[in-house]
């Protein structure tokens, strides 16, 4: 069990910066998730970090060393893959005895890690068998097993969940939080799926465009997003963003005014807010309520019907869409006029360069 | 109403046949092109040869049936003893030679990059689309015993200028290196294409194993590659079998008795004394050798890359 800190870390393809002075520090024994939409460079930094990729900026260190001129092998993490990588000619026991060999340890050590891993891991009466027979979650828990039996610093997880159907990704999402409580090892997880992250991270690192957006605990993540782009990744369905048209102060909180006259009182104080520039008010839908006495008008253009929940897509006189939350047993249509009521002391404002501002404490 | 009427009543689920004439007609036009070029062309001429082999005949015309006489008279033939040991002699020069030469260019080809991996793999595989009769004048150039380009190299290890195609234990050993030069840009290309097929992630998982160079070749990237060994292998023990134009060339005008092999030795019989009856005979011999050798060697490689 390590740390792992980068600083400064970079990285360019030929001409093209993929990663741009990252830093950041992964307590030792702490479930880090790497989340970003695709190509924002999130698997490079996990894949510089386990030293696939070299750095051409910046120090690694893991535990006390650094590690950046180390070659994988010798930095003491092991990685999971997103397709596993198993070795495909053989079998689940040579596969995850094959690194352990190459380091010459002694057989029967070999051979009690193997089956304590494949015990803990249920793949016993699968050991003599090839990656080929395997169901693609049995590869993945061979991968898992694989790199259990090295006894890493570390895990590193490349999108391990994405090559599995629904209902098999949520049974294992609760498995790798169950591995991670029993072995307390500095767990690694790259994922674009914001449910991944949110369930089994300890942080959350949300990366786009090569840089780091915010590093926070999932709810911190979700309650107080650093930038418009947090905001609008995290949370599903996403946040609702709409024009400011006017901000006035009442008890030293911003009071907003939308394009159509309505107003909605927030918990942000104004001394924070800029002086120039457009606003854009920020709102998850569970803080917007169908409500008959609700101050906001508007028509819904589409009901989803989630079961415990309905969602509604209202339009409203300026023609922007909210999407506001109603009850289960809802009796709304599409075309119904509609009125809502938005809980202003959970919104946030985000300026003209979508920094965001948010509701004290 | 009984319980049997009212089974009887309930319509039996009708059942889709598994084919309907019309695909099967579809099918038969499909494939009758080629059933009747594979017959007419191959399966006729083939009976026919083993026909033949049972017959004292000319090459055209009829014959007589004569029973095993030519199995007989071929296998007390000290020609073709020659022509069959040679012809095995040039097959274990060449086959794994070849093969293993191909896989080590491989390798190496396969860890360059970019344009540099496009040269030197148009370098090697150049020579294979060289007809025979151009490989023939540039290697029968470079080797003349008195003008040839390698030869000042030979002269250094020997002391003097060898007429390689004239002396008879260098002459296979010759023909199979010319041969293997020829040809190892196919079997190059094939191996490559083996291991592009190798996922990246397999490598970086070893890379995360502390694999060394030797044990990521020996352990992931052969067997991986394996199967296309197999079939190099089998290609190259087919091909060689059937050796003719090299030997014919680099041979015409010395002691071809002592450097023929089997096609030639059917060309010989067949076409040159009109023996057409014993020619088949050395064809059926030849073409059982090969058959028996290259399943033998297919089911057991393949076996052993399964183990």
């Amino acid at each position: 069990m390590a740390d792992i800190r980068l600083v400064n870390v970079s990285k360019q393809f030929g001409t093209v910066r993929v990663i741009e002075n990252v830093s950041m520090t992964i307590e030792s024994g702490e479930f880090m998730v790497f989340l970003g939409p695709s190509g924002c460079g999130k698997s490079t930094l996990l894949r510089m970090i386990a030293g696939l990729e070299d750095i051409d900026g910046g120090e690694i260190h893991i535990g006390n060393r650094r590690v950046d001129e180390l070659p994988p092998s010798e930095r003491g993490v092991a990685m999971v893959f997103q397709n596993y990588a198993l070795y495909p000619h053989m079998s689940v026991r040579d596969n995850m005895s094959f690194g352990l060999q190459n380091i010459r340890m002694p057989r029967e050590e070999i051979a009690k890690r193997v089956a304590a891993a494949a015990k803990t891991l249920e793949l016993e009466h699968l050991i003599d068998r090839k990656p080929g027979q395997l169901s693609g979650g049995q590869r993945q828990r061979v991968a898992i097993g694989r790199a259990i039996v090295r006894d890493p610093k570390a895990f590193l997880f490349d999108e391990p969940l994405s090559n599995l159907d629904a209902g098999l990704r949520a049974r294992t999402r609760i498995e790798f939080a169950q591995l991670h409580q029993r072995m307390k090892t500095t767990m690694v997880f790259v994922t674009h799926d914001q449910i991944e992250a949110m369930t089994l991270a300890d942080r959350i690192v949300v990366m786009n465009n090569r840089k780091i957006e915010q590093i926070g605990t999932p709810m911190d993540i979700y309650t107080r997003p650093a930038s418009r782009f947090v905001a609008a990744f995290v949370g599903s369905p996403a946040m609702n963003f709409l024009p400011v048209q006017q901000i006035s102060d009442r008890d030293g909180m911003a009071l907003v005014k939308l394009p159509d006259n309505s107003e909605i009182q927030t918990n942000i104080a104004t001394a924070h807010l800029p002086n120039d520039g457009q606003l854009t008010l920020g709102i998850r839908p569970e803080s917007v309520r169908v409500d008959s006495d609700g101050t906001v008008s508007g028509k819904s253009d589409v009901i989803e019907r989630l079961g415990e929940r309905t969602l509604a897509y209202v339009r409203l006189a300026d023609n922007s869409v909210v999407i506001a939350e109603d009850e289960g047993m809802s009796r709304l249509n599409v075309g119904d006029q509609v009125k809502l009521s938005f809980d202003g002391g959970s919104a946030h404002l985000f300026d003209a360069r979508d920094v965001a501002y948010s509701a004290a404490g | 109403m009984s319980a049997a009427d009212t089974a009887t009543d309930v319509p039996a689920p009708a059942r889709k046949k598994r084919f309907n004439r019309t695909e099967v007609l579809a099918a038969l036009i499909f494939v009758l092109p080629f059933v009747v070029v594979y017959a007419v062309m191959f399966i006729y001429p083939t009976l026919q040869m083993i026909w033949l082999s049972f017959q004292k005949a000319p090459l055209i015309g009829a014959g007589t049936f004569i029973g095993f006489d030519n199995y007989e008279k071929l296998f007390k033939d000290r020609l073709f003893g020659v022509a069959f040991w040679n012809t095995v002699y040039f097959v274990v020069l060449t086959v794994v030679p070849s093969t293993m030469l191909a896989l080590a260019i491989a390798v190496g080809i396969n860890r360059l990059k970019g344009w540099t991996q496009s040269v030197i793999l148009a370098c090697f595989f150049i020579p294979y689309i060289l007809p025979v009769s151009v490989v023939f004048r540039v290697w029968g150039w470079m080797f003349d015993s008195q003008f040839g380009i390698l030869q000042p190299l030979i002269a250094l290890f020997v002391g003097e200028n060898v007429p390689v195609f004239r002396t008879l234990p260098l002459f296979m050993p010759a023909v199979a290196f010319i041969t293997i030069w020829w040809t190892i840009g196919f079997n190059i290309l094939l191996f490559i294409a083996g291991l592009r097929n190798i996922s990246p992630e397999i490598y970086e998982a070893a890379a995360l194993d502390g694999t060394s160079r030797w044990r990521q070749f020996t352990r992931i990237t052969w067997p991986l590659i394996w199967p296309v060994t197999v079939l190099v292998l089998t290609i190259q023990l087919i091909a060689q079998f059937k050796i003719f134009d090299q030997i014919y060339l680099f041979g015409n005008g010395g002691r071809s008795d002592a450097t023929m092999g089997l096609v030639q030795l059917i060309y010989r019989s067949a076409f040159q004394k009109n023996n057409g009856g014993y020619g088949a005979t050395v064809a059926v011999v030849l073409f059982a050798v090969i058959v028996i050798f290259s399943v033998l060697q297919f089911q057991m490689l393949r076996a052993r890359g399964e183990k």
